[in-house]
């Protein structure tokens, strides 16, 4: 199977670094941004798989973030991971066009399958 | 409310993610190392076993805790789904049922209840009941707590302890009946009675 590349944008850097080595163990090729606009940098610089994108951030917020993917790669499918999420948050994002939305913390097997089941990949 | 507490809540659920992962990636380490002999590694996975378990657990109030604050801030004051509340409502009543002797055995309902109550007074009047359930000697025995559909009611069902002896008193505070359209006792069984949204 080839290897999946992910873009995990969030701003909260213990979790986000200690994801990423947890995927690139189990054989994902992570890439992380530590806020909105460099996540959209590194988008530009290579579009990767699939994206898992915190909601709320500093700067430019997760929705934020993904209106541009949508508007500028709309066949990136994007998974939100938030520690935060009310209803309306929940719909906001699948208005946007987010393919999941996820609460952290979560078992990262559960993590890994969600990108695989949006991406079809087994 | 919601929005006042929301950055609090959001905040601790990221520090409890960052333990969950940073968790995780101890124990991925242990298992990619399982042939290297490492005598302290069963007490590593079972510390890790309860690193886990109390994060899940604090997962779980928080989620219930972010249901009550966004309750006004999710249109949720005029009617609300019963089944989601009073899990909501004992989820948040646990501790203090432990404090007072007595665990809650619930059935979460498996459908949706939805009803003509506001979601803070259904939490209101769960917790209250409970309170009522173990206001005497509970010795130790469980609360028993149940959703159930009567007519066009919808009832959440409160039984205290065969060896309790609750105090009635309990039963006249006001937030324990702003809720319900009516609280109906039949001896250890506390029925909180609401309409059903049609």
């Amino acid at each position: 199977m080839e290897p999946i590349n992910v873009l995990l944008i969030d701003d909260e850097e213990a979790f986000v670094t200690t994801l990423a080595e947890r995927m690139e163990l189990r054989g994902f090729v992570p890439r992380v941004a530590l806020n909105g606009q460099a996540g959209l940098d590194l988008i530009e610089a290579e579009k990767p798989d699939i994206v898992i994108l915190d909601l709320r951030m500093p700067g430019m917020s997760g929705a934020e973030v993904l209106r541009h993917i949508q508007a500028r790669w709309s066949d990136l499918p994007v998974i939100i991971l938030s520690g935060h999420g009310s209803e309306q948050d929940l719909a906001m994002c699948m208005d946007l066009g987010a393919s999941l939305f996820l609460s952290k913390p979560l078992e990262i097997d559960t993590l890994l399958s969600s990108i695989k089941s949006v991406l079809k990949r087994d | 409310m919601g929005l006042i507490t929301a950055q609090s809540m959001h905040e601790m659920q990221n520090i409890l993610a960052i333990i969950h992962e940073s968790a995780g990636l101890l124990g991925d380490i242990l298992k990619v190392n399982a042939k290297v002999d490492f005598k302290h590694r069963p007490k590593m996975e079972s510390t890790l076993g309860h690193i886990f378990s109390q994060v899940h657990r604090g997962k779980s109030l928080l989620h219930a805790t972010s249901r009550l604050a966004h309750a006004p801030d999710d249109d949720l004051l005029e009617s609300c789904d019963l089944a989601v509340y009073s899990t909501i409502g004992v989820q948040l009543s646990e501790r203090m049922a432990r404090l007072r002797g007595s665990e809650v055995a619930f059935t979460p309902p498996t459908e949706a209840q939805p009803v003509r109550t506001g979601a803070l007074n259904v939490l209101m009047s769960v917790y209250h009941g409970l309170y009522w359930a173990t206001s005497g000697p509970t010795h130790n025995q469980a609360v028993a707590v149940t959703v159930a559909k009567a007519g066009s009611d919808r009832i959440v069902r409160v039984t205290a302890p065969a060896a309790a002896a609750p105090d009635v008193a309990a039963l006249d505070h006001p937030r324990l009946l702003l809720g319900p359209d009516r609280v109906v006792l039949q001896g250890r069984e506390l029925n909180l009675v609401f309409p059903a949204l049609t």
